[in-house]
């Protein structure tokens, strides 16, 4: 056999990698929920196919650990509508097709009334289409391209986290207020696929809509879950830029944060990125004093009672504090189990007619469901870390945290009906 | 360009090249010894990094030390474990059979890992004689760079001294030309081999440890890891200790010219280039084909 068979073998084998491993997924959990929600006792089960694989995994673990807690508060204080909730899961390994195959059979074998998001857009995009051919609500708590609320909306669909564009708006926003007049040098690094390149896009678009005055100086897309990007770190340093808006996250945002850090970078340069509280808790001491951060469910920024109470039950149960994936996913499943309480059954035509207008009491405050799009009207939290650690949680947080309010930086109304026909 | 910049994207072209190196010289040692594809190698490389977290955790400042000599030598023992009782058996399969044992391996080793570190982003230190960065020709030059660089460097010339200038460098030359006459003469060919892979695996165990400062510990760097040292191997020719270092200065050179001058084409020059050999030259650069 000469060499170019064994290349092709390979390549053969790596791109079945997906599919070999979703095969030892598959969704867990066995399926007697009854669907209708007729009569007192049994139980209802909801599901959530997201990824729990590859270097978006903590994301998708998070999450579904939330979904799961919210699940666990409800059936001790007596279930809902007198049922218990069982959570169904699966591994769509960021795989649309695999994701979508998921959510038919959690729908179908499983009986599940209502689906939790995945982590990834596209995946999102392809289950919202399922949910709507079954008539089954979905809530998305962690994907949040707004094409899922304009280009693909569907009536049976609910977005819980700050979408693409608001969540670059709201940093414009921080930084415009910093930078006054002053002309500034800005270069953008993203993962290259649709999140990274509609962030970077969001968020220049809000800069100039914010009239602020900047220079674009370079802008890299790495690929996603990169090992090495010392050629495109190289090539950012070497541009010489006053502030960075980054839109990577997770292991990736850790990587590039401890390579720009050998360079001396963030002594001259303003990183502004998703520092949440994952990659600000792996970072620990090397977390970087005086860049800005984004996140959109900072649990240290929410000072209310109900939120307080959650982390802590969080912590006890799986050792660590709550990412935003996590509390973002139990308000989505919050939101849910209102609008079966308003209707007082678990029939979906029913549930979510509830939902449009309403104000929601979730572990994040009160949260309106506007009625054009779905789309909660959620904050997104930015600030400046800190360069001292919490003597609480042992990380380096926010120092000056501003909260974006809902209406500054979302799209109205009419520019959401004109997305969507 | 400026003076700052050529300095800071040829240290870019070197740390790239030298991260893949070592991982790639691993995988097209084994090939040349052994005939194999091993896909596993991806793991190797994680545990490597992800032993090292732990150590790091456990020792504090000296833990990445430690981890540096002590990580290489528990993946290589992994190593001899994953030879003698698994690829042993699959020597005379085809191709395709090893590959597909090798990437069970993969699978398993990855769900082995999930449940021992968990999914969270896991991450260590550089220790502090390595940390930071000296100005260069008015460029920023990070001390852990040259490191990285360094260590790429004495792997190359070791594996070079071993291949070429000792005996046992011609034994294993030796076992893939005439296994019969060499066994014949006293030699014992499966030592060698399992040798030779358990040398494969520590050396991704030791790449695992030198990138685990300036890179995200996670699930999923196994299987990234070895594409793209797969990539490199093809176009250095599968077997060639020397291809592995051309390939990944290659690929650095591409890669870092491609991010600074059309960052949207970078990382598609690689497949573009991978092609091309493939096209031209299958076997490889610096590869021969195979009897």
């Amino acid at each position: 056999m000469m060499h170019k068979n064994i290349a092709i073998a390979v390549a053969a084998t790596l791109l079945l990698g997906p599919l070999a491993a979703c095969s030892s997924s598959g969704s867990s959990g066995d399926g007697n929920g009854s669907g209708g929600g007729s009569g007192r006792g049994g139980s209802v089960t909801i599901g959530e196919s997201t990824s729990l694989s590859g270097s978006i995994a903590n994301l998708g673990q998070t999450g579904l650990q939330g979904l799961q807690l919210a699940a666990a508060d409800m059936n001790a204080s007596g279930g809902l509508l007198g049922k218990k909730i069982k959570v169904v899961s699966a591994d769509d390994n960021a795989q649309p097709a695999t994701g979508a195959s998921e959510a038919r059979s959690m729908i179908t074998k499983n009986h599940a009334v209502a689906l939790f998001g995945p982590v990834s857009s596209a995946v999102a995009a392809a289950q919202e289409q399922v949910a709507a051919q079954y008539k089954v609500p979905i809530f998305f708590h962690t994907s949040n391209d707004v094409g899922l609320m304009t280009k693909t909306f569907t009536p049976y669909a609910f977005q819980d986290v700050p979408n693409t564009m608001m969540e670059p708006r709201a940093v414009a926003d921080y930084l415009a207020k910093k930078v006054g007049n002053k002309q500034i040098t800005i270069a953008t690094f993203a993962p290259d696929y649709s999140f990274g390149h509609d962030t970077v896009d969001g968020f220049l678009q809000a800069l100039k809509t914010l009239h602020v005055n900047y220079k674009l100086v370079k802008q890299e897309f790495p690929p996603l879950g990169a090992s090495n990007i010392s050629s495109y770190l190289s090539a950012l340093v070497s541009a010489h830029p006053q502030y960075v808006f980054n839109a990577q996250y997770g292991g990736d945002l850790v990587a590039f944060t401890k390579q720009a850090a050998q360079f001396g970078f963030f002594k001259d340069t303003t990183v502004i990125a998703m520092y949440a509280y994952a990659p600000l808790a792996a970072l620990g001491s090397s977390a970087p004093a005086g860049a800005i951060g984004f996140d959109r469910a900072p649990f240290w920024e929410i000072k209310t009672p109900e939120m307080t109470k959650f982390v802590s039950e969080f912590k006890a149960k799986y050792g660590k504090y709550p990412t935003e994936w996590a509390i973002l996913a139990y308000s989505a499943a919050q939101e849910w189990a209102y609008a079966v309480k308003k209707a007082g059954s678990f029939d979906s035509a029913k549930v979510i007619k509830e939902l449009p207008g309403a104000s929601v009491p979730t572990i994040i405050g009160s949260m309106t469901v506007r009625a054009c799009d779905h789309q909660s009207e959620v904050p997104e939290y930015v600030g400046t870390i800190s360069g001292t650690a919490d003597p609480k949680f042992g990380i380096h947080l926010y120092n000056d945290g501003f909260t974006a309010p809902f209406k500054d930086i979302s799209l109205t109304c009419s520019e959401v009906k004109a997305l969507q026909k | 360009m400026s003076e700052s910049s050529i300095i800071t994207n040829l240290i870019g072209i070197l740390t790239t090249a030298s991260t893949l190196f070592m991982v790639a010289a691993g995988l097209t040692l084994v090939f040349g010894a052994l005939r194999l594809i091993n896909i596993a190698h991806g793991s190797f490389y994680m545990y490597g990094a992800y032993l090292a977290t732990t150590l790091a955790a456990r020792l504090g400042g000296a833990g990445f030390w430690v981890s540096l000599v002590i990580c290489p030598l528990v993946v290589a023992a992994m190593g001899v474990l994953v030879e003698v009782l698994v690829l042993r058996r699959l020597y005379r399969r085809e191709h395709l059979t090893q590959l597909l044992a090798t990437f069970a391996l993969l699978l398993i080793f990855a769900d082995i890992a999930l449940r021992l570190w968990g999914k969270s982003v896991r991450s260590i230190k550089a220790p502090s004689a390595l940390n930071g960065h000296f100005q260069f020709g008015g460029a920023a030059v990070p001390v852990y760079d040259l490191f990285v660089i360094g260590v790429a460097a004495l792997v190359a010339i070791g594996l070079w001294a071993l291949m070429s200038r000792s005996k046992l460098g011609w034994r294993v030359r030796a076992v893939v030309d005439d296994p019969e006459v060499l066994a014949a003469s006293g030699t014992n060919v499966p030592l060698i081999l399992t040798g030779v892979f358990a040398l494969g695996a520590m050396l991704a165990g030791l790449s695992g440890v030198v990138i685990a400062p300036e890179q995200a510990v996670q699930p999923g760097m196994d299987a990234e890891i070895i594409v793209a040292a797969f990539i490199v191997a093809v176009i250095g020719g599968l077997g060639s200790i020397v291809g592995a270092a051309i390939g990944s200065l290659i690929i650095g050179v591409v890669e870092t010219l491609g991010a600074v001058w059309t960052p949207s084409w970078a990382s598609t020059f690689i497949y573009a280039l991978m092609i091309l050999v493939l096209a031209i030259r299958p076997w490889g650069l610096f590869g021969e084909t195979e009897r």
